[in-house]
């Protein structure tokens, strides 16, 4: 037995080798509850327990010396303790809340957004896209969102009591600079954009990002798709032209192509615009979009390209002249953009990219010629740096050229030249906090330089949530935004200054299933508005910054998906109060653009018997002032209210062919949108007008839309 | 000599010791979770994916569990938090293993859980995302039967949404079947799940 002792310590060494520890304590959260389900165990081992009901936890283990626990637990930071396993008895572990992107605090104020997963998305870019009446625009169905009002003959976005030109558009975060498709007076233009290539759209109508600026009122942000599902092919075939569309993929590399040609003359031969206008060549256009994007393990390119040929020949009723005047115009634009985002380690990204817009008017007047050139671009970076889910930073620059230029050319062969040329820098810091999952604040600051008036301004911007309850929220947002005159201004005069506005606003919104419930109470102060001293701005007019006005309001909105099983439907009120002193205007009145009341309401029912989507649109607008120059109150009168209803219905023949019949105004209301005055009166001393009404009250379309994709199951309804 | 042995014998039993922790580990877990313990087998897959963190299938049960849970599931936040973490799991499980058919029928329950949720707001836009994952799926593995079978139990499923006839999909069931009667793979704790469901939906093809 002289080995015994050896033996001996092998035994020893062998049970101390398989000596169990015991682990144990409890968990509990901020407030001291306990929590149910933490997974706690030593690192790299198996070694580990869950907590019970009480947040107790025990288990045994083998290992020893220094390690590591670990307590997990979603919706918590994860929590490390190092140490001696033998010192890991009776634990007291209070874990600390993460902040969650899903469920805590989110700043919402001013903002709608229409995202995939968006928590706060109230709308889904589908829906934007069947509403009815807006007849595949989506700048159409974001009329029916509280804080806009449905210009009728105008088209585009009118925010908040702010002109059309006081909002923005955004392709992946560069600015477009002709949004839209060029057209006639009193004829109300489109987005120049296919929904088909975005997924994510943002909608801000007051108080956004640092990021953004050169916007008086609002930001309209479109997202392209980051990377395609599949293959397809959509073919369209419609009462008013036809469009194809196709979506290859090479492995992480894809190219999505899209055509479209409208032609109104067949429509217009069937059912002729009566109302004010003889149409000598209805509206014709060609447009052309693609999309590449290539992906990397950690960057994504997008370049994104658009080219638009339209062409309109058109004779309308004016009351100073005898005869209907003739407006000829062909517009040629072309846009590009690239984006590069490159995710580094530690999670800092860099986003790049750069725009490139050309655009060419040839306008005819009466005899007069008019062509117009502008060329403007925007390169832009940024950096962003995530410390923590609770604080991240975003820095970034930007540059904007514009140049343009337009000849005027009358019969009698006189000319003349305007134009000008822009040159803008501008840099932004901003930073989202997060102090806990129910209060969060946005804080930001812009700089902008402009060379065209060597003016400098810095616009400060903040917002705050905080979150009352599981479904409730408040939000408070203050920004000041400035924005250079439009072109009809700088091409006559470069001596003037930005003009500028400060918002104010305060935002509820709830989020239950299925439903949401959004209000907010906003009021905008103008300064430097730009004023001129005759009718229309012109060579001679003299321009000055002179010009405020003030925009107050309420903001309402309602939907529910869940009560009534299939139906979805969406309520919006605005209450706008509005006055201002700018253009041409004599004393400060509520501009023609700005209804007091409006309201919306779209419904969407998903008839699964009959595999159709049936939609109808109500839309409201309370009278808009005009002015009569035989009274002598300025801007004192006020139209007939607005008021549209259209209906929509798409039948899905099957999974893949939809055909599709939408009536916009289907009632036929005769709606007015303005009165045109005599510049002289006549004989009895009284100015002359007539009325400004849409071409025709109502409009049809019927369109039949065929996807072909390996899968067999997409269709285009959200393209409808 | 005996000093050897013992020393020997030592050194082997840690040896096994150690290989068969993984064994066991797993072993546990599924005990668990045959038991009802979802949250105790989630967290103890959760466990040994977080000591082994090269071997896919830990990762891929964490999702497994998680998303079997979740459906019925009417709670919103709990959903969301289950199936969050399930895709979490699934995407390092992808990393580690990526061209893994197993790996992307996971993925592809992932959302068909969201569109059993909330088919108004996930279904068109995960869809295609299905679409397009048991496509790949199928060409990495065509006779693996949980593809064959998940992929014609989705389509069926839309087929029924547009009102259309499911009887093309039966007949991949059957095949489904047939494979299921056949396949094997060498990998211990290999996914094998699936067999009865298509029995059962294959019976239902019948009637």
């Amino acid at each position: 037995m002289k080995n015994q002792p050896i033996y001996l310590i092998f035994l020893l060494s062998f049970n101390c080798l398989l000596a169990q520890t015991i682990v144990s304590g409890t968990v509990t959260d901020g407030s001291k509850s306990a929590i149910f389900g933490a997974n706690v165990y030593l690192e790299g081992t198996y070694d580990g327990a869950s907590t019970d009901e009480s947040g107790n936890f025990s288990f045994e283990t083998s290992e020893t010396g220094t390690q590591t626990l670990v307590i997990s637990m979603l919706s918590f930071e994860p929590h490390y303790e190092v140490g001696d396993v033998s010192y890991f008895t009776n634990l007291q572990i209070q874990l600390v809340e993460a902040i969650n992107s899903l469920t805590g605090v989110t700043l919402t104020a001013g903002t709608f957004e229409a995202g995939d997963n968006s928590k706060v998305s109230v709308l889904k870019p589908l829906d934007i896209v069947t509403t009815a009446g807006a007849a595949g625009d989506f700048v159409a169905a974001l009329q029916t969102l509280p804080g806009t009002t449905t210009v009728n003959e105008d088209g585009r976005l009118f925010v908040r009591g702010g002109d059309a030109g006081e909002t923005q558009v955004f392709i992946d975060g560069l600015r477009v600079f002709q949004p839209f498709n060029a057209t006639a007076n009193n004829i109300p233009t489109r987005g120049r954009f296919s929904p088909f290539l975005f997924k994510g759209i943002t909608f801000s109508t007051g108080g956004y990002s640092a990021e953004y600026g050169q916007a008086l009122s609002s930001v309209l942000l479109l997202n392209t798709t980051d990377v395609p599902d599949q293959e397809k092919t959509d073919i369209s075939a419609m009462s008013v032209g036809a469009g194809i569309g196709h979506t290859e993929i090479w492995g992480d590399q894809s190219l999505s192509l899209n055509t479209q040609y409208i032609n109104l003359a067949p429509y217009e031969n069937l059912i002729p615009s009566t109302q004010g206008v003889r149409w000598n060549s209805p509206y014709e256009s060609i447009v052309g979009e693609a999309v590449f994007r290539s992906k990397g393990d950690k960057g994504l390119l997008k370049f994104y390209t658009g080219f638009n040929l339209a062409h309109l020949d058109i004779a309308q009723e004016d009351v100073n002249f005898e005869d209907f005047v003739r407006f000829q115009l062909t517009n040629k634009n072309l846009y590009f953009n690239a984006s590069y985002r490159y995710f580094f380690d530690k999670e800092w990204t860099l986003t790049t990219g750069a725009s490139l817009s050309w655009d060419a008017n040839d306008v005819g007047i009466i005899e007069d010629a008019i062509d117009t050139e502008e060329t403007a671009s925007h390169l832009k970076a940024k950096i962003k740096k995530t410390f923590s889910g609770r604080l991240n930073l975003t820095v970034g620059t930007e540059y904007f050229v514009t140049d343009y230029s337009e000849t005027f050319t009358s019969t009698d062969g006189f000319t003349f030249d305007a134009g000008y040329n822009d040159r803008l820098w501008a840099t932004f810091i901003e930073s989202d906090i997060f102090f806990s999952n129910d209060f969060a604040m946005k804080l930001g600051v812009r700089s902008e330089y402009s060379t065209v008036f060597e003016d400098f301004t810095l616009s400060p911007r903040v917002s705050l949530a905080y979150k009352t309850g599981k479904k409730g929220q408040f939000s408070l947002a203050y920004g000041d935004f400035y924005q250079n005159p439009l072109t009809a201004i700088l091409r006559y005069d470069r001596s003037l200054q930005s003009e500028k506005t400060s918002h104010y606003i305060l935002n509820y919104q709830f989020l239950g299933e299925g439903k949401t419930f959004r209000a907010e109470a906003y009021y905008k102060d103008y300064d430097d508005l730009i004023k001129f001293d005759t009718e229309m701005p012109q060579f001679n007019s003299t321009f000055s910054n002179s010009g405020s006005g003030y925009a107050g309001g309420v903001d309402v909105f309602w939907r529910d998906n869940k009560s009534i099983q299939n139906l979805d439907y969406w309520v919006s009120y605005s209450y706008l109060n509005t006055e201002r002193d700018f253009r041409n205007f004599r004393e400060a009145a509520t501009p023609n653009f700005a209804p007091e009341h409006s309201f919306s309401i779209v419904t969407k029912y998903w008839w699964n018997k009959l595999r159709s989507q049936v939609g109808l649109s109500y839309l409201y607008g309370s009278g808009r002032p005009y002015d009569n120059p035989n009274s002598t109150e300025f801007l004192a009168e006020k139209t007939k209210p607005f008021n549209n209803l259209s209906v929509n219905w798409a039948y899905l023949i099957d999974q893949q062919k939809i055909l599709y019949f939408s009536v916009n105004n289907v009632l036929g209301i005769n709606n007015i949108n303005n009165y045109q005055y005599a510049n002289t009166p006549n004989s009895d001393g009284v100015f002359e007008r007539q009325a400004l009404r849409p071409a025709a009250d109502s409009f049809f379309f019927v369109g039949f839309f065929w996807t072909i994709s390996a899968d067999k199951k997409s269709n285009q309804l959200d393209n409808l | 000599m005996k000093k050897l042995i013992i020393l020997t014998l030592l050194f082997t039993s840690f040896a096994t010791n150690a290989q068969d922790k993984y064994t066991k580990g797993m072993e546990k877990a599924f005990q668990l979770w045959s038991a009802q313990k979802n949250l105790d087998a989630s967290n103890l897959f959760e466990r040994i994916a977080m000591a082994e963190q090269d071997n896919w299938l830990p990762y891929y049960y964490v999702a497994l569990v998680n998303t079997t849970v979740s459906f019925g599931e009417k709670d919103v936040e709990k959903l969301t938090q289950q199936l969050e973490k399930a895709k979490e799991f699934i995407d390092i499980a992808k990393s580690i293993s990526p061209e893994n058919a197993e790996i992307l029928v996971m993925e592809a329950m992932i959302n068909t859980a969201w569109i059993a949720f909330d088919g108004a707001t996930y279904g068109m836009t995960l869809s295609g995302k299905n679409a397009q994952l048991y496509q790949k799926a199928l060409a990495l593995a065509p006779d693996n039967p949980r593809v064959v079978f998940s992929k014609a139990e989705w389509d069926m499923g839309s087929a029924r949404f547009f009102g259309q006839d499911t009887t093309p999909y039966c007949k991949d069931v059957d095949r489904a079947l047939q494979l299921f009667a056949n396949f094997s793979n060498d990998t211990p704790f290999y996914p094998s799940w699936g067999k009865d469901r298509a029995e059962r939906v294959s019976k239902q093809c019948a009637e």
